[in-house]
């Protein structure tokens, strides 16, 4: 395995066992080739070793230490959370399902002449806890990786999206129709935020944040949007909707769109 | 010679309490609430009466609005232990439908919970009922003697209680006089789960984390456990990973939010918080000093 593929771990591994057979008296050249170690390696670990003993063999951390990136100014972390508080936007500006990062970042740049990546807005949403990670609810049967997936888990929660999801799915052959997503409560030192989070396909995230516990006309309008850009299903988690009647009459009323709940207490693989 | 752990000196206290009062007792009956505290009270009898069963009943005062996971529980340990379990409802409360939400949490407990109970002591003579109440849940239970004793009218003086000195208790009473007995009354919310994990004492699963449909009410998680529970307009229920460190009518009682899903996770829990378990209780909180003024009013 070349040198620069090594995990660090490994590679301080194999430098202290480079810096074993120098003391043993064993050549560069010698210790280079059991360890698979470059020389300039095996000397700089003997090097090291020798300036500073065992504790100065192993290489530093690779790349930049947590908390020290750069962070979004106040300002803008306001207009962030300004903007999850609001109805969300796509990046035409056109009512959404969701505030995606493409959204956020055009708003931003649109009304408050702020330029930020979508990859720094994505960072963002991960260090403030609003950055869900989707269930692998992928139909897949002739991947390779279908056992990774609950259609081949001989578990509940395989069972249930055998009976309850997978008939859905195998309806819907366009993968943008499928849809999965739900609401938590993501707990901050200034208070809670409760998020309502879309995944849509190829790891699209959308959210929409409330400062209280979303009501029924939130989730109506977040289904509503959906099923206008054309989502036929839904995998939802985290709220009992069969006991808001608005929901139910709304469901009622859209026979095309199907909402799945995600039954309680089920570990759906990360 | 071997020392007890504090857990054995509590356990032999609480049975020396136990069989003090069938002793002394002319009809003796034990509390059932169905909690833990219950729990660990009713595994205390069987060990103190082994082996035949404890030489008394168990008494549910029920309100009609406890957890349904309660009720399943309360009816399959009385059947694995074979003990009398009388259900007593308040017929005045059934009659005019008595709630916590269209009357208020105040009357609700004093209608089901304080009048049912002196009912039910009064209608099968009981003459010492055995509860599960400790000193460190709340302050008023923290100043009543192990052996609080009640007027004919089921009422509690404060002010005249007996002095309990190296543990010798006084157990004598006028006629239609009655005794309250507390024989976990040293324990702590911490003991007890100790003692659960110990025994393996069976509890509702409500204690254990779990994802459950909650509402938010005055800053108190409540669960919506069946269809009665009226929700405000607009309101849905959020699936939230809670648990309960006490039960009590559905309505009435606030979950916390935990990850704790085993006993020794709620152990580890418990060394940590810093409040009592019966802040999750709206009725403590109906005006200051409302315990003991229930109390007084003859509640348990």
């Amino acid at each position: 395995m070349a040198i620069k593929h090594l995990s660090p771990e490994l590679l301080n591994e194999r430098r202290k066992q480079a810096v074993k057979l120098r003391l043993d008296g064993h050549t560069v050249a010698v210790a280079s080739q059991q360890t698979g170690l470059s020389a300039p390696t095996v000397s700089a670990a003997w090097k090291a070793f020798r300036e500073g003993g065992w504790a100065a063999v192993p290489v530093k951390p690779r790349g930049r230490l947590k908390g020290q990136a750069n962070v979004l100014g106040t300002d803008v972390q306001a207009l962030l959370w300004q903007a999850l508080y609001q109805e969300p936007r796509n990046s035409l500006l056109h009512l959404a399902p969701g505030w995606s990062s493409a959204g956020l970042a055009e708003w931003l740049s649109t009304q408050h002449g702020v330029v930020l990546s979508q990859r720094a807005i994505e960072h963002w949403w991960e260090a403030q806890g609003l950055k869900h990670k989707p269930w692998k609810l992928e139909y897949l049967t002739n991947s390779h990786l279908a056992n990774n997936y609950l259609a081949k888990q001989r578990s509940q929660e395989g069972r249930w999206f055998r009976s309850a999801v997978a008939p859905v799915f195998t309806k819907l052959k366009d993968a943008d129709q499928r849809w999965q997503g739900g609401v938590r409560r993501v707990a901050r030192p200034s208070g809670s935020v409760y998020q309502i989070y879309l995944h849509g396909p190829r790891g699209r995230l959308l959210m929409r944040c409330f400062k209280k516990p979303p009501k029924a006309q939130d989730y109506l309008a977040v289904f509503d949007a959906l099923n206008s850009s054309g989502a036929a299903a839904l995998v939802f988690h985290g709220a009992l909707l069969s006991a808001s009647p608005e929901v139910t009459d709304w469901l009622a009323q859209q026979p095309a769109f199907w909402l799945v709940p995600v039954p309680a207490d089920f570990t759906l693989t990360i | 010679m071997t020392s007890l752990t504090h857990l054995q000196r509590l356990e032999a206290e609480s049975i020396q309490i136990m069989r003090e009062v069938v002793a002394e007792a002319e009809n003796p009956v034990m509390l059932y609430s169905v909690g833990k505290d219950s729990a660990v009270m009713l595994h205390l009898a069987r060990k103190a009466f082994a082996p035949g069963p404890p030489p008394f009943p168990l008494l549910h005062v029920d309100t009609r609005w406890k957890f349904r996971a309660m009720y399943e529980f309360r009816d399959k340990m009385a059947e694995e232990i074979g003990m009398d379990l009388l259900v007593h409802i308040n017929p005045e409360g059934i009659e005019k439908d008595i709630n916590p939400f269209t009357h208020g949490s105040a009357i609700h407990t004093d209608v089901m919970k304080t009048e049912g109970l002196k009912q039910a002591l009064d209608k099968y003579g009981f003459d010492a009922a055995f509860g599960g109440a400790r000193r460190d849940e709340e302050k008023s239970r923290a100043k009543e003697r192990v052996f609080s004793f009640r007027s004919a009218q089921h009422r509690w003086d404060p002010k005249n209680q007996r002095p309990e000195l190296w543990k010798l208790y006084n157990t004598r009473k006028n006629p239609k006089e009655s005794i309250r007995v507390f024989p976990i009354s040293n324990w702590t919310e911490l003991d007890i789960w100790q003692y659960i994990h110990l025994q393996n004492i069976p509890i509702v699963p409500l204690y254990y984390s779990a994802e459950r449909p909650v509402v938010e009410r005055d800053g108190a998680l409540i669960m919506v456990d069946d269809e009665r529970m009226p929700l405000e307009s607009g309101e849905v229920p959020m699936m939230r990973k809670v648990r309960f460190r006490t039960l009590g009518c559905y309505p009435l009682t606030g979950a916390v939010e935990s990850e704790a899903d085993t006993l020794p996770a709620i152990i580890q829990e418990m060394l940590l918080t810093k409040t009592s378990e019966r802040q999750g209780r709206v009725i403590d909180h109906d005006s200051a000093a409302s315990m003991e003024k229930k109390k007084q009013e003859g509640y348990f």
